[in-house]
């Protein structure tokens, strides 16, 4: 995983949380590295999930609940330091069926090493989309909360339900289906 | 406490900072080292490709300048040795027939025949050979000149059929109405196609009558002119014709193609006829006979044919008569004088001897020669050299037509001739027939074009041909301004003026005198464009402005375009002779 992703982890931590209990909470987690990232590195996967549970530890919330609150920093990163992914783009369903085939890719291009997810994009009707979301890694919530802060910036509103029924085939897989209500 | 307890965390949270940085450096330092790498890599390669392309440059080049010299090294060879042999060749051929038209005792009147047919055999594979190469160097170059088809056809078979020996020719001649009376064409080539064609099937059916077919349908160019050769031989077999255009080093089985005789005769004809635009075939049943043939597409002159129906004016007997001709004879080859002198002698006309070209120089003067007749290469001054002093020195209506012999095979000089007016260029070494055919035809040609009736001015209806090819605005100011009469006269002056002007330029292009060459082209400029032949001034006024930067292939190339239009001129007027 991209050191970026541990460094803007912390930098929400900080503001959340204050920087001394960041530091108290990385010391006691069990860490490869003591807790030191740069966004030019690459780190496991698993020191993002101990993280997560070492502030969920500390602070009472859940690790789904930060993870999705995770989400919502990361779009407003994305949105500040990728701008140009954004323009053009009429709303949110047209920018989430834009990730995998467009955004991704440029990522994949710039970071041949990402490791990035995969998405299945079934336009159900004018405002509805279903995005089946696959990954190996346990980031469904971070996910759910990267589609939600996408839907807000377009100043749209709406549901965003996981349907447990729709496992198809692979555990790695969460079907989302985001309904925009009418405008 | 609480300070301490600050410190300690900034003290953590340094630490922490500190190793973040030095991992991030180590990556850095990690990754420019790559890019490094990467890139001593490519300078590598691309040193290696500089290397390498440069060497296979500097390659190149040597195999160019190689092939270059051995090139310029073999066409050297081929003119010389041309020279060397065609001159011996000539003398050897003349003097046979000489000996022979002396000779009365029938036996060895029948040796001299043999030694005849094997000299002349001889010049048809030197010849042949020569032509060859110089095709495949790529130095031929077709001439555009007047052709008269049927003199020419009728020409070729008087000869053939004299060949024969046995009186009655058996070729007989079928030349549709449709073919036009004169076109544009290389005369000397198509002459050199129809001889090959008719010789073959003179060699190759013993009997039975041989028939030369000629029709034209209409084409884009003009007309595509359709030569037919057709004997009652032994026929070719289909593997036969499939190698029988090709030149004996295509032929798997070279000795025998030699000696069946095919030589290069048909492969040198495929290449003109394909030069000129054409194609050449055969249609052969075996047994039974074999018709070849070729198509021209030709720019048409004159399209009617002339009333005399069937044999031409110009076959054998009665083409024009060389009797009584004045002409100046240049050349310093003692055995050729007394050669072409004893021929010109026996046509029964007056010939001057000129050792040299300066000598012809002296002793020529206007209304004293009906045809020049000059050798190209000779000491103190030569042909082409004499031949521009005089177009410098007189008129050009002063100046009879001028027959050039040479045993020069190289192009340049059919191109360096036409840019000083020659009618004709005669290869030596030359036979009688040859040379009373060129001499008569010339004659005859230029008496078509020099009209008797000159001067005295009514304007026919062929003259508008003149104003049509004026620029129609001129032509239209002109004609408001004056009778049509005088400004044909004034055309007609003009004409020739330019002419004297055009043998000015090349002869001052010839000492390199870069001012008045330009003064020449000037005033041919001037007089061209005030009476509308925009390609005349055009062509002078490049001659004009460039005459440092141009090459001199430039410059004879536009003084030819200004030759071939003043030509197209002279033509217009000649029609109504
Ligand atoms: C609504 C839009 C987006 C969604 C839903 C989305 C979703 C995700 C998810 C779920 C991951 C975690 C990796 C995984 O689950 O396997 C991820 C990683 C990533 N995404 Fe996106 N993404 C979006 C837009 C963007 C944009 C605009 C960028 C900007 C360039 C971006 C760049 C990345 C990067 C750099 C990673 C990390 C790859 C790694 O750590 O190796 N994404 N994305």
């Amino acid at each position: 995983m991209k050191g970026v992703v541990f460094v803007e982890l912390l930098s929400m931590a900080e503001s959340a949380f204050g920087e001394d209990v960041v530091d108290n909470v990385l010391d006691k987690a069990d860490l490869e590295n003591g807790g030191a990232y740069t966004t030019v590195g690459n780190y496991p996967c698993e020191e993002l999930v101990k993280i997560v549970q070492a502030f969920s530890d500390h602070s009472g919330l859940s690790p789904e609940v930060l993870q999705r609150k995770f989400g919502h920093w990361m779009m407003e990163f994305f949105a500040q330091h990728y701008g140009g992914f954004f323009e053009g783009k009429e709303g949110s369903l047209e920018m989430l069926e834009a990730v995998d085939g467009e955004i991704h890719v440029e990522v994949r291009k710039l970071y041949p090493d990402a490791e990035l997810p995969r998405f299945d994009a079934r336009r159900v009707n004018d405002t509805e989309l279903e995005l089946l979301y696959s990954s190996p890694r346990p980031l469904v919530e971070f996910c759910h909360g990267l589609i939600e802060a996408c839907v807000d910036r377009f100043g749209e509103s709406g549901s965003i339900d996981i349907d447990p029924t729709v496992k198809p085939g692979n555990k790695n897989s969460t079907m989302f289906n985001i309904k925009l209500n009418e405008q | 406490m609480s300070t301490a307890n600050e410190d300690q965390v900034s003290r953590r949270r340094f630490e922490r900072e500190k190793a973040a940085r030095q991992e991030a450096e180590r990556l850095l330092e990690e990754k420019s080292r790559a890019l490094y790498l990467a890139n001593e890599k490519l300078n590598a390669y691309s040193e290696e490709l500089e290397k390498a392309v440069l060497e296979r440059t500097a390659d190149m080049r040597r195999a160019l300048q190689k092939a270059e010299a051995a090139a310029a090294t073999r066409s050297r060879f081929l003119a010389t040795m041309s020279h060397e042999i065609r001159t011996p060749l000539g003398g050897l051929l003349g003097m046979i027939d000489l000996v022979y038209g002396d000779e009365t005792n029938p036996e060895t009147r029948e040796y001299l025949e043999y030694a005849k047919t094997s000299g002349q055999a001889l010049k048809r594979i030197v010849n042949d050979v020569l032509d060859f190469s110089k095709m495949e160097a790529g130095a031929f170059q077709f001439e555009n000149e007047k052709v008269d088809i049927r003199a020419l056809i009728s020409s070729v078979v008087g000869l053939a059929g004299g060949n024969l020996g046995s009186g009655e020719s058996r070729i007989r001649e079928s030349i549709s109405s449709s073919v036009p009376k004169l076109f544009l064409g290389d005369a000397t080539r198509i002459r050199q196609v129809i001889s090959n064609l008719v010789s073959n099937a003179v060699r190759y059916s013993t009997d039975g009558p041989i028939e030369v077919r000629a029709f034209s349908t209409r084409h884009e160019k003009g007309a595509l002119l359709r030569v037919e050769l057709e004997d009652h031989g032994i026929g070719i077999s289909p593997e036969l014709e499939e190698t029988l255009f090709k030149d004996f080093s295509q032929i798997q089985n070279r000795l025998t193609a030699a000696a069946q005789g095919t030589g290069l005769g048909l492969a040198i004809s495929k290449q003109i006829i394909e030069g000129i635009n054409g194609t050449i075939g055969v249609d052969s049943v075996l047994e039974e006979g074999s018709t070849f043939w070729f198509e021209i597409p030709v720019e048409v002159i004159e399209s009617v044919p002339s009333k005399t129906t069937g044999k031409s004016d110009l076959s054998k007997a009665d083409r024009r008569s060389v009797a009584g001709v004045r002409i100046l004879l240049a050349e310093d080859n003692p055995i050729n004088q007394k050669l072409i002198l004893t021929f010109l002698k026996r046509m029964k006309a007056e010939v001057e001897l000129a050792e040299n070209g300066a000598v012809a120089v002296r002793k020529f003067a206007p209304n004293t020669f009906d045809l020049l007749l000059m050798d190209v290469a000779m000491p103190e001054m030569d042909g082409l050299e004499a031949i521009r002093t005089l177009r410098e020195l007189y008129p050009a209506e002063d100046i009879p037509p001028i027959v050039l012999l040479t045993a020069h095979v190289m192009e340049a000089i059919h191109q360096e001739s036409k840019g000083v007016g020659v009618a004709r260029v005669l290869s030596k070494p030359i036979s009688y027939d040859d040379l009373e055919a060129g001499i008569s035809e010339v004659l005859e040609l230029h008496q078509s074009e020099t009209p008797s009736t000159r001067g005295v001015e009514a304007p026919s209806p062929a003259k508008a041909d003149v104003i049509d090819m004026m620029s129609a605005d001129v032509a239209k100011q002109l004609l408001d301004a004056m009778p049509k009469a005088d400004l044909l006269a004034i055309v007609e002056e003009f004409i020739s003026d330019s002419r004297r002007l055009l043998g000015e330029i090349l002869a001052h292009q010839n000492n390199q005198n870069a001012a008045l060459v330009a003064q020449s082209a000037h005033s041919l400029k001037g007089s061209s464009g005030s009476l509308g032949f925009p390609r005349i001034s055009d062509a002078a006024k490049e001659i004009e402005g460039g005459i440092t930067e141009l090459s001199s292939e430039r410059i004879s190339q536009l003084c030819q375009a200004i030759h071939d239009d003043l030509s197209l001129l002279d033509q217009a007027f000649g029609k109504q002779a």
